[in-house]
């Protein structure tokens, strides 16, 4: 089992040197028992602790670096290329999830140019913003018809490379997977290519041009032997393909792939996979969005469709955002003013938390009343309004001072601010800091925010 | 070394719940895996889908809706065509027109809704109430007594009601009992033991643990489900043994994804789309995680996670 | 005459009415005739309830009869009372059934109800089984005036309770003009002593129905009855040997008998204590009842001129808009609760000592005190001060009152606008008073307040009350040690975030959140049953060195849904107890000074461990454990449990300042006792010495710190 910080620190050089960047081994220590870090980053460690550790400490999952990234996930997102994998528990709770899934959509030589051109003009109109993360297609599955000559498969796929998208090569035959490689392999693209017959030739071209080798097989179990014939080979650099056979047996691969990889430590399923729905469900939107849904929650690390639309995106990637946030630190808002509702400079104020849930509901709601307004957010910590009244990071002080920082008076001129009412505690206070303002006590609960707005705007 | 299947077996079942009478009922719950996992041991129950209809007709419905059930003049016309939507498993009665807040119908009104409705339809039954608890526990109590002999699951007795509603329900009238708690494993838990405490079977009771729409803080209701799910087949946990239902229309039929007009997000692309997707990818979402039965709106939603549901057992 | 005879008597009596009734009957309609009551499935309910065996003509009428002759056995033994009373609700059954006759009505015509059909006790049950109806008072007999009737009658209806009438007490609220009827929850039954057997017979059925009784188990059908129909009978007048007999059938169900009679009772000389009340004045029936049966009534309405309501908790009463102020800073004032004996209480006395609002000058400052006295059978001096801290909310939810301090701190003010509505003194009595009532019910049966503006008095009870009540509870905290106390609590209210995290409450270590200490967990436990405060026995120790129970692990593992198999109480090192994200410190092994640092939440610098609080928050939280790292409490630090297995608070060499400078006192005393070290905090390091190790550690050296000198840690 994974090592705890303690076992690790026993094995450091213990000079506290930092050049591993942290200020102590003990620091260093705890980073690597979370896999925040590994134990090669220590310039002086014994090798034989090395060894020993790097087996012990080693993560069940190999996180896997594939393609360029056309954008920040983030504005804390400093990654040039997209992680995959690395996932250390079978349900989020338990830890977090670290690598989320991404998103293609395909394009194919079977495909006339206009339909090529429509769907990667598709894929460049998704990319918008939800909560700080931009969301759009990350990659641009190219797929190679039985059939299709090198040349034709080769100019594809540079057409495709030409939206700015990562790629995935979903290629059987050699001589078409080199010609793409030829033209994109700087792009480090994914060569999803290798099968139990082919593997040797498409691991030496993966293995040559420095890029992620996708591997599939009939079976689970023959995906399985490929998997350790090209380990034992030496390459390491792979991701895995679930199939197409059928949904059942493709969402069985994806299970029983993580649950060996992260429940039985069996290493050789510890890579990243991908599920290709657009295959699975052809010309069936719904299925698709319904299939895509399914692969995020159950592991797969991406998932391909055929064209992914704003109908199918917006939900998508609103799960995978929850999937993926850390369970105990919950999702946050920008402090800022939000008007709702056309509001102006003349609009009533109401404040709460930026704790993403709760400005979700609150905003849901202000949106339902149709009373212009300005919600106003704070940096409370990022909890919900009495967990952070609690804390102290949601109180006269902090609104206060935020009404300040933010130049809300020189912003708004209505002085009314509405607060929640489970922090109705704060209004004797919170007038005597915001002379001029009236503070007014709002409902305990989002969902009566309606009728209360509508009574007050109907008594005013 | 090849590769050997390993099985998680557990050695708990949670509990099957039957709904409605006769040919039609509808079991819910009786798995023994964790959902989809058919690979593990083959597949006892499928998950089920009801469609829902609500007591004030078509007046709040988006046009996508009206045109599904054009045609229909009273909602027992609607309970009669949502029906024969392929996949769908119950109905659904939604007695929202009861809201104290909004329409504030009268409980012998909406009782009335009820029962035409029962009556036009021999269907598995699940009566849902307008959220505001002083109003549901008196609708949902006078709703079980309306529909003595239909065994209707009520939705949904909380922490506040549950003793009107168990006892109405789960005593009185011999019905089931929706028990719903907010997206947190100890407070399901906790209800479900008040309601053996008041002597509700809890052969009778299907959770409703929490429900909202993805992207809408849908990662309280992963990680409860997830857990509700581990807890009753790992830990052979009793109070936590029942069917769950999760009504998903109800949260994604309002979140600005789904109604958002063409003219208000422009590129968004067709409204009626992204409802349909918002609803399926939400539903799908539960069922991955262990809902035992969702609650939808629009039929192509119903059969597309229907369709799912048959290929994935 | 003994009690015996009188129950035998009147036993015999009605055995004999029923029996002469179902001969004629069946002489005048042969045995095969059907014989059932209106709207029920259950024929005859009381009958099959008890024995399991329907009647459905009046040949298996006439042998149920033998039946009852066969339990109503004549030994002088309590039980046979019982039995007597049993058979003779019996007979009176089948004397009303006789009345129902080829389908006739009898009570048609008569204002009277008579037997109640299955659709009413579905009806009924409900709002029973919720408590929207707390009881069900049976009245019979006559009352010693029509007002006094109609009085007690209206007494119940006012707080929900139903009321069914037997007897000439119907008469007398028809003379005084009472509503009556089902939907005003008051029902005549009948005027015929046997009548009283359809309030039964609804009792009965609500165990059928509502509790799943099985017909013929008659302890179950009593134990239902005894914990689940909240009934009681006022048996108004003189009590015949009839009403005696029924009487003892009713005690039978679980449902005490309060008499007038002093006369006959007192000739019986037998008392059934808790179940046979003598009340000879008319006036007290309700209190006498409700507090029998043990029935709460839940306050909705605060009686106050102003409005009470969370919106006003932070409301400010600034010195222009006051109308008077008491400040404990510069007079003498104090708040308490003090449990006390049933008997020293009178519910809902609120009592003022000394001059009210009126007299006081706009703007003036006095003394006041406010005692709750409460008592309960459940209530224990432990929860005197959990109660006391909710008073700042609730004087503060007071349109017009603001409260701030505890114990003899306090500072309240009241507006001139809510003296202008009317807000005086007592009016802060009926506030704690029903707030106390509500939130307690669990615990507190009867509370009393007393409002002492007499400031003399004031002065002197607080210090012949007050202060010596405060000094026994801080010594109370003092002496309660992990080994002094019989059990622990589980406390789970942060898994909605932290799921598989489990905190061991103990006298000596609270929460990991600072906020709820033994005695915390202890009062929910007691007022919440089933919520997040478990109890947790320590019975089977493992390792009494790292503080390892079997049974503690047990309920770890239970209450973590198997994610945790085992926890000691006082080791960092050796399964050390899980944290949650909201601990208030962490602390964290140093390896290079042998010891251990903590940070608290609001310390945003550096750690010589080169890690932050939020850094080490994530490596710490979570609910898993993690060796060497450990979330607490502030309080815990100074305790003589803190990582005990380690060594002890010897082992700290580092904290924050601010933090330091907060438990200096409690923890030097601590190190003086357990070390004979003198100023330890002084040995340990802040941020001002150092933030890196090699500082720390020179330090240390410098001032001989303890740990340097104890065995390795690792």
């Amino acid at each position: 089992m994974a090592l705890t910080g303690i076992q690790i620190f026993k094995l450091t050089p213990k000079k506290n040197c930092k050049e591993c960047g942290c200020p102590t081994c003990m620091a260093f220590s705890m980073k690597v028992a979370q896999g925040a870090m590994t134990i090669d980053q220590c310039p002086h460690m014994s090798e034989d602790a090395v060894a020993t550790l790097s087996e012990a400490s080693a993560p069940p999952m190999k996180t896997i670096k594939a393609g360029v990234k056309a954008f920040a996930d983030n504005k804390n997102d400093s990654e040039k290329e997209f992680a995959l994998g690395g996932e250390t528990v079978l349900f989020r709770h338990e830890k977090t999830f670290v690598n989320k899934t991404r998103y293609a959509a395909s394009v194919c030589t079977c495909m006339d140019d206009a339909a090529v051109e429509a769907r990667l003009a598709s894929v460049a109109a998704i990319d918008y913003d939800r909560i700080g993360d931009r969301m759009y297609v990350e990659f641009v599955a190219v797929d190679c018809a039985e059939g299709a000559a090198p040349e034709a498969y080769a100019a594809l796929v540079k057409k495709a490379d030409g939206a700015g998208r990562a790629l995935i090569l979903n290629v059987k035959d050699e001589a078409c997977a080199k010609a793409a490689l030829d033209v994109c392999k700087d792009k480090k693209p994914i060569l999803n290519a290798a099968d139990a017959s082919n593997y040797e030739a498409m691991s030496k071209l993966a293995s040559d041009a420095g890029v992620v080798l996708g591997v599939t097989g009939a079976s689970v179990e023959e995906l399985y032997d490929t998997v350790a014939a090209l380990e034992k080979a030496g390459n390491k650099n792979l991701i895995l393909d679930l199939g197409t056979a059928s949904i059942k047996d493709t969402f069985a691969n994806a299970v029983l792939v993580r649950r060996a990889a992260l429940k039985d430590t069996d290493r050789t399923f510890g890579y990243p996979s991908i599920v290709n729905v657009g295959k699975l469900a052809s010309g069936d939107s719904h299925m698709q969005a319904a299939l895509a849904a399914l692969f995020t929650m159950k592991y797969g690390s991406i998932v391909v469709m055929e064209e992914m639309s704003y109908a199918q995106a917006l939900p998508l990637y609103g799960l995978r955002q929850n999937l993926f946030t850390d369970p105990q630190k919950a999702p946050r808002i920008e402090p800022g003013i939000y008007p709702i509702n056309g509001a102006d400079e003349n609009s009533v104020c109401l404040t709460t938390v930026d704790f993403a849930l709760t400005y979700f509901l609150v905003s849901g709601e202000l949106e339902r009343s149709g009373v212009p307004c300005n919600l106003l957010i704070s940096d409370a910590g990022g909890l919900s309004v009495l967990t952070s009244w609690a804390a102290g990071k949601f109180s006269s002080g902090s609104i206060a001072k935020y009404i300040q920082e933010f130049e809300i008076e020189s912003k708004i001129k209505n002085r009314t601010l509405i607060i929640p009412g489970k922090v109705a505690v704060l209004k004797g206070d919170l007038e005597a800091k915001l002379p001029g303002w009236n503070i007014v006590v709002g409902p305990t609960e989002a969902v009566m925010l309606v009728k209360f707005l509508k009574d007050m705007q109907a008594n005013a | 070394m090849p590769f050997t299947k390993k099985l998680q077996k557990f050695n708990a079942t949670v509990r099957s719940v039957e709904v409605g009478t006769g040919d039609k009922a509808v079991t819910l719950g009786g798995g023994n895996t964790l959902p989809f996992y058919s690979f593990d041991a083959p597949t006892t129950n499928t998950a089920k889908i009801g469609i829902e209809i609500s007591d004030m007709g078509l007046a709040h419905e988006p046009d996508c809706i009206k045109e599904v059930y054009a045609g229909c003049e009273t909602v027992a016309d609607m309970a009669k065509k949502a029906i024969t939507m392929e996949g769908v498993d119950f109905l659904c009665l939604r007695l929202e027109g009861g809201d104290p807040n909004g329409e504030n119908r009268p409980v012998e009104e909406l009782v009335a809704v009820a029962k035409e409705v029962a009556e036009a339809v021999d269907f598995p039954l699940v009566v849902e109430g307008c959220k505001n608890v002083e109003k549901d526990a008196e609708l949902l109590s006078k709703v079980a007594e309306a529909l003595q002999g239909k065994n209707v699951l009520l939705m949904s007795a909380k922490e506040e009601n549950y003793k009107n509603i168990g006892a109405a329900a789960g005593l009185a009238y011999n019905q089931l009992v929706g028990a719903e708690s907010a997206v947190d494993i100890n407070l399901a838990k906790q209800l479900n033991v008040l309601l053996k405490q008041l002597g509700v079977d809890s052969g009778k009771v299907v959770m409703n643990v929490g429900s909202s729409a993805a992207g809408y803080g849908f990662d309280y209701l992963i990680s409860t489900l997830d857990r509700v799910k581990a807890a009753a087949l790992g830990q052979n946990d009793d109070s936590l043994l029942m069917p769950i239902i999760t009504p998903v229309a109800s949260e994604t039929w309002s979140v600005k994804e789904s109604v958002a007009t063409e003219e208000d997000a422009p590129g968004w692309g067709c409204v009626v789309e992204r409802a349909i997707d918002m609803e399926v990818e939400t539903a799908v979402a539960c069922l991955a995680c262990g809902s035992d039965a969702v609650i939808l709106k629009h039929p192509t939603s119903v059969a597309t996670v229907s369709k799912l549901i048959s290929a994935l057992s | 005459m003994t009690l015996f005879d009188v129950v035998f008597s009147g036993a015999d009596t009605v055995y004999g009415l029923a029996e002469g009734a179902i001969n004629a009957a069946i002489e005048k309609h042969g045995a095969d005739k059907e014989v059932s009551f209106p709207g029920t499935a259950y024929c005859l309910p009381c009958y099959y309830a008890v024995t399991g065996t329907k009647v459905t003509n009046l040949g298996e009428l006439k042998e149920a009869l033998g039946v009852v002759k066969s339990i109503e056995t004549k030994n002088v033994k309590l039980n046979d009372v019982f039995m007597n009373g049993v058979g003779t609700a019996l007979c009176a059954e089948f004397i009303e059934a006789l009345k129902y006759l080829d389908g006739a009505d009898p009570y048609e015509g008569t204002g009277c109800s008579g037997h109640l059909s299955d659709a009413v006790i579905r009806e009924l049950g409900v709002p029973l089984v919720t408590g929207d109806i707390p009881g069900v008072a049976v009245i019979l007999g006559k009352a010693p005036t029509a007002d006094d009737a109609a009085a007690l009658v209206k007494s119940y209806q006012a707080q929900g309770i139903l009321v069914t009438l037997v007897g000439d007490v119907i008469d007398q609220c028809v003379e005084k003009n009472v509503n009556m009827g089902a939907n005003v929850r008051v029902i005549p039954l009948g005027k015929d002593v046997t009548s009283v057997i359809h309030v039964v017979s609804v009792a009965v059925r609500a165990a059928l129905i509502f509790g799943n009784v099985e017909p013929g188990d008659s302890a179950s059908l009593m134990k239902y009855t005894f914990e689940r129909v909240p009934a009681f009978v006022n048996a108004l007048g003189t009590l015949n040997p009839v009403v005696v007999a029924c009487g003892a059938g009713a005690i039978a169900l679980g449902f005490p008998v309060v008499t007038d009679d002093v006369a006959t009772s007192e000739a019986v000389n037998i008392k059934v204590p808790k179940s046979l009340i003598v009340q000879p004045d008319i006036s007290k029936f309700n209190a006498t009842s409700l507090e029998a049966r043990d029935i709460k009534i839940k306050i909705t309405n605060i009686d106050i001129p102003v409005a009470f309501a969370s919106a006003f908790e932070g409301e400010i009463v600034r010195k222009k808009q006051m109308q008077v102020e008491f400040d404990g800073s510069r007079v003498d004032c104090f708040e308490l609760v003090q449990s006390k004996e049933m008997t020293e209480i009178e519910d809902h006395k609120i009592e003022l000592i000394g001059p009210d609002f009126d007299t006081f000058e706009k703007g003036s400052k006095h003394s006041i005190a406010y005692i709750v006295e409460v008592a309960g059978k459940n209530m224990q001096s432990d929860f005197e001060s959990v109660f006391e801290r909710k008073f700042h909310s609730y004087l503060n939810c007071i349109e017009g009152v603001m409260h701030t301090g505890q114990r003899d701190m306090i500072r309240v003010r009241i507006s001139d606008a809510a003296y202008d509505a009317g807000f005086r003194a007592k009016h802060i009595g009926e506030v704690l008073y029903a707030k106390v009532k509500n939130d307690y019910d669990a615990v507190v049966d009867r509370c009393q307040v007393k409002i002492i503006t007499d400031p003399e008095m004031v002065t002197k009870l607080r210090h012949e009350i007050a202060i010596p009540a405060f000094d026994k509870r801080d010594d109370r905290l003092k002496s309660l040690t992990d080994e002094s106390v019989e059990v622990y609590y589980s406390c789970i209210m942060c898994q909605a975030f932290s799921p598989s995290h489990v905190c061991v409450v103990t006298p000596e270590r609270l929460g990991l959140c600072g906020a709820v200490s033994w005695l915390d967990a202890k009062a929910t436990n007691e007022l919440e049953p089933t919520g997040p405060c478990q109890v947790i026995t320590k019975e089977k120790v493992i390792d009494e060195r790292i503080g390892e129970y079997e049974d503690v692990n047990e309920a770890v593992k239970k209450f973590s849904n198997g994610a945790l198999e085992d926890v000691s109480l006082y080791s960092i090192m050796e399964k050390p107890m899980t944290s949650c994200g909201c601990f208030e410190c962490i602390c964290g092994i140093e390896p290079f000074s042998n010891g251990v640092i903590i940070a608290n939440r609001e310390y945003a610098g550096m750690t010589p461990l080169g890690m932050t609080f939020p850094e080490l928050a994530s490596m710490t939280g979570g609910g898993v454990q993690t060796p060497g790292f450990m979330g607490h409490g502030k309080h815990f630090i100074a305790s003589k449990k803190f990582m005990k297995a380690e060594g002890g608070i010897e082992r700290i060499v580092w904290m924050p300042k601010d933090l330091k400078e907060q438990v200096a006192e409690r923890l030097n005393a601590t190190a003086k006792e357990l070390y004979g070290i003198d100023n330890f905090t002084d040995m340990v390091g802040d941020e001002t010495i150092a933030e890196d190790p090699e500082t720390l550690l020179e330090f240390l050296t410098e001032k001989g710190h303890p740990a340097l000198g104890l065995d390795p840690m690792m």
